[in-house]
């Protein structure tokens, strides 16, 4: 085929020869104008103190003093010598195993239920998600109130029905279980809201020809909604593990770790660590193993995500 | 305008692979012409590179005289109506004509009277105020090529405009879209999966196959006269009857052998034969192109009917010989049984011969 | 299948057991911040009496927790804007565009999303000093960025995928450079998910405790970090603790109720894709 194309004019100089390269570089690299900002200002406040934290590992530093002696793996050591270690470690598992599984079942629980209902849907879902809006602090200090031995509603409850009046947060026995308890009143809304939204996006196909065959509410749960859904419950799952995970604020002002350290999660003894008892560079080092931690778990349930993603 | 590309070369990005192969393409002005294939064949990824939304990685893209290749998509005069995108939602219809010309910094009474032009010539004149949750598709579609005339664009690109609509409004938008070009004159491209309507609506038709240019032609060169086998076995429905054959001399004549019956191949292509014979080949006939006779007639192969669809006005019949299973097509008054023996006679003139290994087409071409 | 009515009185039974353990200490503790000093913790709780304000004056003049609300409200207002003009840009490229190691990216912006905020609390606090940041509203709002500019992405995206590319392209081919393409067609549409986006990380900030706690100095201390010096006292002023408390709510609480359906949908979507 014969093209009637002229060859380059003989403006063609070096200058718009550059024109040429900087639109090709300029095209090809547009999606670095637009993400360049939030990445600078994430390597800044995230990936510097980061980075920053785990150097500090390796060095002994406090506030009374100066010098920053540089110490190897002793910080590491010690943190794992630390019996108190262990049993933070132990609690904040316990804790996300209880928390996660409590809210997880309640709010898809009440997500489910929500299906079954057509008058008032939109009010009662704002009174249910109204916990996930107010401050953790503010939830734990409602709570301490509720649960007062004295003048708490708890107490009135159960002296309503014939119980004696307990000290809920101060015995060993009792205040882990409303710690988690709370804890689960708070975040429950989180499972509500994820799940409610993959609910009502799922297809309705299935569901019809699975009726016409016969199937039970009890099969259609299982075979249909279930597998449908595996990646939105991931997700919910990996929000609240991560969150319960590095979970501070409630029981910092529920109990403060108390009574005798049962309540004592990570976050807690890392901040006990480093502030009350100024050990700055061990409470680094009990926060880099957390966050070596905290990212093969994320890395393990994202993973499975994608697979699942990619899968469908 | 006339639209020229030359030696067109894209990649897909972050792999490597190639989408659009060495493209070389001229456009005449006010020619509507269609860029037909399979997905994936990289028609929309050349017109979105004649349109400016995909930098090219070789080559030049020329309107008129003006090389565009490095001009930002604002810049080139053209217009382009997409697949799944018709109205801007948060504007009403009258909004979204106008929305071009605002870039063009008119006035507003200019505004008003190209709009309300262009609105008249699609046909929405009614629903200018309207939102977009108060139109159907098909009138955002006609939106959508009123605000891409409103800019008197050199070149009109259209992106598989119709593939979202329902069957019928498809065959009548076509018709309008038809008649749009006839009326502006303007130069269009329009990309298609869909043979009818690019054998409707193109003065030319450019068949695309991964990324390569297979044949540009007319929509009767492109059905009559395929270059090669997926130009052949792309366009028409049903497709070609092809089988694997040998071109053998039989006295004067040059023939086919169908389990002992000898079919003539015409002399048109003797010379691309290179007279050496037997030849391995492939041959083709569409259904169109194969008759019932009687058993009397010499020029025939005797087979099977097997199975029997009908087209409405013409039925499709699937006729068994030997291992070979024909598609004919014959008027549905035609009597026809299931099971019945027939006889089928080849036009020879519509008989197709490519090189069985390349595929090319053997029709001697000057 | 409509459910029979024996399953939807048990759902709004559940329902009912359900709101009634929300808004019961919500409601109670409100009703607290309103009562005078005298019947604070009064056994059993009374609940007639005449209401006052008294709390409310005393917590924000006396205790200068005024200076708290002006930090909380600078410091949350002030990160989620910078985040906001740092992440949607981000996200944006992230959902149209596919080159090297998009994917890789996203995954890694997200997951800072998971940082334990005590990795984050320490170098901060030792960077402040070392950097003058002390008792400085900029540095608490570079704090706050740490998770806000992930969350700003992670929904985001999510709202630009559902947005047809082909929509701010017509733009670019009717005249418009693709900054006024997005200005123009992409901004309006995708405005709601920006105000649910806006108003989620607003909860998170104005709600933050950890590293308001950690980090907050005379000057900065926010409004939660405030009301936990409340407890561990021996007399805990409740009556004060819940007037905070309600200052501390209200806000957010209005906010969801104005913006409900917005934040509901930018969650899912976050959540979902």
């Amino acid at each position: 085929m014969a093209l009637p194309i002229k060859t380059q004019p003989p403006s063609a100089t070096r200058q718009s020869q550059f024109r040429i390269w900087f639109y090709h570089w300029s095209q090809k690299n547009i999606h670095w104008f637009f993400i360049a900002p939030a990445l600078i200002a994430i390597l800044v406040v995230a990936i510097y103190p980061i980075v920053y934290s785990t150097g500090l590992s390796f060095f002994r530093v406090s506030f009374d003093s100066r010098e920053r002696p540089f110490v190897l793996f002793e910080n590491f050591i010690w943190i794992l010598n630390d019996k108190d270690y262990w049993g933070a470690l132990g609690n904040t598992l316990l804790y996300v195993a209880v928390t996660v599984s409590g809210s997880f079942v309640v709010g898809f629980g009440l997500a489910l239920l929500l299906r079954r209902i057509s008058v008032g849907r939109n009010w009662i879902r704002l009174v249910l998600i109204l916990p996930l809006t107010i401050a953790p602090i503010v939830v734990g200090l409602t709570w301490n109130w509720m649960f007062d031995p004295l003048f708490g509603l708890v107490n009135w409850f159960f002296i309503g029905i014939g119980v004696q009046p307990q000290t809920w947060l101060a015995q060993t026995g009792t205040a882990r279980i409303v710690v988690m308890l709370v804890d689960i009143w708070q975040w429950y809304p989180l499972v509500f809201l994820i799940m409610d939204a993959g609910l009502s996006s799922l297809p309705k196909a299935p569901y019809e020809s699975a009726r016409l065959e016969g199937a039970s509410d009890w099969m259609i749960f299982t075979r249909i909604t279930l597998p449908l859904l595996r990646a939105v419950i991931l997700v919910a799952l990996l929000l609240r593990t991560v969150d319960a995970f590095r979970t501070f604020d409630l029981v910092r002002v529920m109990t403060d770790g108390g009574p005798a350290q049962t309540t004592e999660t990570l976050s807690l003894y890392l901040y006990r660590t480093a502030f009350n008892f100024n050990k700055l560079s061990r409470a680094g080092a009990g926060a880099t193993i957390m966050l070596i931690v905290i990212s093969i778990i994320s890395n393990f349930m994202f993973r499975f995500l994608y697979r699942e993603q990619e899968g469908r | 305008m006339k639209v020229v590309l030359q030696d067109l070369v894209k990649k897909y990005p972050a792999s490597d692979s190639i989408a659009v192969n060495h493209v070389d393409l001229t456009i005449a002005d006010s020619e509507l012409i269609v860029f037909l294939g399979p997905s994936g064949c990289g028609k929309t990824t050349t017109m979105r590179m004649i349109a400016g939304l995909e930098t090219p990685d070789g080559g030049k893209i020329f309107i008129g005289e003006r090389d565009v290749t490095y001009v930002a998509p604002k810049d080139r005069r053209v217009a382009m109506v997409f697949q799944n995108f018709s109205m801007y939602p948060s504007m009403t219809v009258y909004e979204n004509i106008a929305f071009p010309l605002q870039a063009l910094k008119r006035s507003k009474a200019e505004i008003d009277q190209l709009v309300r032009e262009a609105a008249e010539l699609v046909g929405v004149s009614a629903l200018l105020k309207r939102g977009v949750r108060q139109v159907s598709g098909g009138e955002a579609q006609r939106v959508s090529l009123a605000r891409a005339m409103v800019r008197r664009p050199e070149v009109f690109l259209m992106d598989e405009p119709l593939s979202s609509l329902d069957a019928k409004l498809r065959v009548q938008m076509r018709t309008e879209i038809k008649r749009l070009h006839q009326e502006t004159r303007s130069t269009m491209v329009f990309v298609t999966h869909d043979q009818e309507e690019a054998m409707t609506l193109g003065d030319r038709i450019v068949v695309m196959s991964q990324g390569k240019v297979q044949q540009v032609g007319t929509p009767h060169e492109v059905f009559f006269d395929p270059y090669n086998l997926f130009v052949a076995t792309f366009v028409g429905t049903p497709g070609m009857n092809l089988f694997d054959g040998v071109i053998q001399q039989s006295g004067d004549t040059l023939c086919v052998d169908l389990q002992g019956y000898m079919q003539p191949i015409p002399e048109r292509f003797r010379a691309t034969l290179n007279a050496k014979t037997p030849t391995p080949v492939k041959w083709g006939i569409r259904p169109e192109g194969i008759r019932f006779v009687d058993a009397t007639d010499p020029n025939s192969l005797a087979g099977q009917i097997e199975i029997i669809e009908s087209l409405g006005s013409r039925q499709l019949v699937f006729v068994r010989s030997g291992d070979k299973l024909f598609s004919v097509i014959v008027d549905s008054l035609h009597p026809v049984r299931q099971g019945e023996n027939c006889h089928l006679h080849f036009d020879e003139t519509r008989i197709h011969l490519f090189e069985a290994q390349n595929g090319r087409s053997l029709t001697q071409r000057g | 299948m409509q459910p029979s009515l024996g399953q939807r009185l048990i759902a709004y039974t559940i329902f009912f057991i359900l709101g009634v353990l929300v808004l019961v200490p919500l409601a109670a503790g409100v009703i607290t911040a309103f009562k005078p000093r005298i019947i604070w913790v009064s056994s059993p709780p009374t609940w007639i009496f005449s209401p006052t304000l008294e709390n409310f004056e005393f917590v924000l003049i006396q205790r200068n927790n005024l200076l708290h609300l002006r930090n909380s409200l600078i410091i949350a207002s002030g990160s989620v804007t910078i985040a906001l003009i740092l992440g949607v840009p981000a996200a944006y490229a992230l959902a149209r565009f596919r080159f090297r190691g998009s994917k890789g990216l996203l995954q890694w912006l997200i997951s800072l999303r998971m940082i334990p905020p005590i990795v984050v609390a320490l170098p901060f606090y030792i960077l402040f000093q070392t950097f003058d940041l002390r008792n400085t509203h900029i540095g608490m709002m570079m704090a706050y960025l740490t998770f806000l500019i992930p969350l700003v992405i992670w929904m985001m995206r999510g709202y630009f995928a559902e947005i047809p590319s082909a929509m701010e392209e017509c733009a670019m081919v009717e005249g418009y450079s693709r900054l006024g393409a997005l200005r123009k067609v992409v901004l309006p549409v995708v405005l709601p998910g920006i105000i649910a986006t806006a108003l989620l990380n607003f909860m998170f900030a104005w709600n933050e405790y950890f590293l308001a706690l950690i980090l907050g100095g005379r000057d900065t201390s926010t409004l939660p970090a405030a009301a936990a010096t409340y407890v561990g006292r021996a007399q805990v002023e409740w009556g004060n603790l819940f007037a905070i408390n309600l200052i501390i709510m209200t806000p957010v609480i209005i906010l969801t109720l104005i913006l409900r359906r917005q934040l509901v949908k930018g969650l899912s979507l976050g959540a979902v894709d």
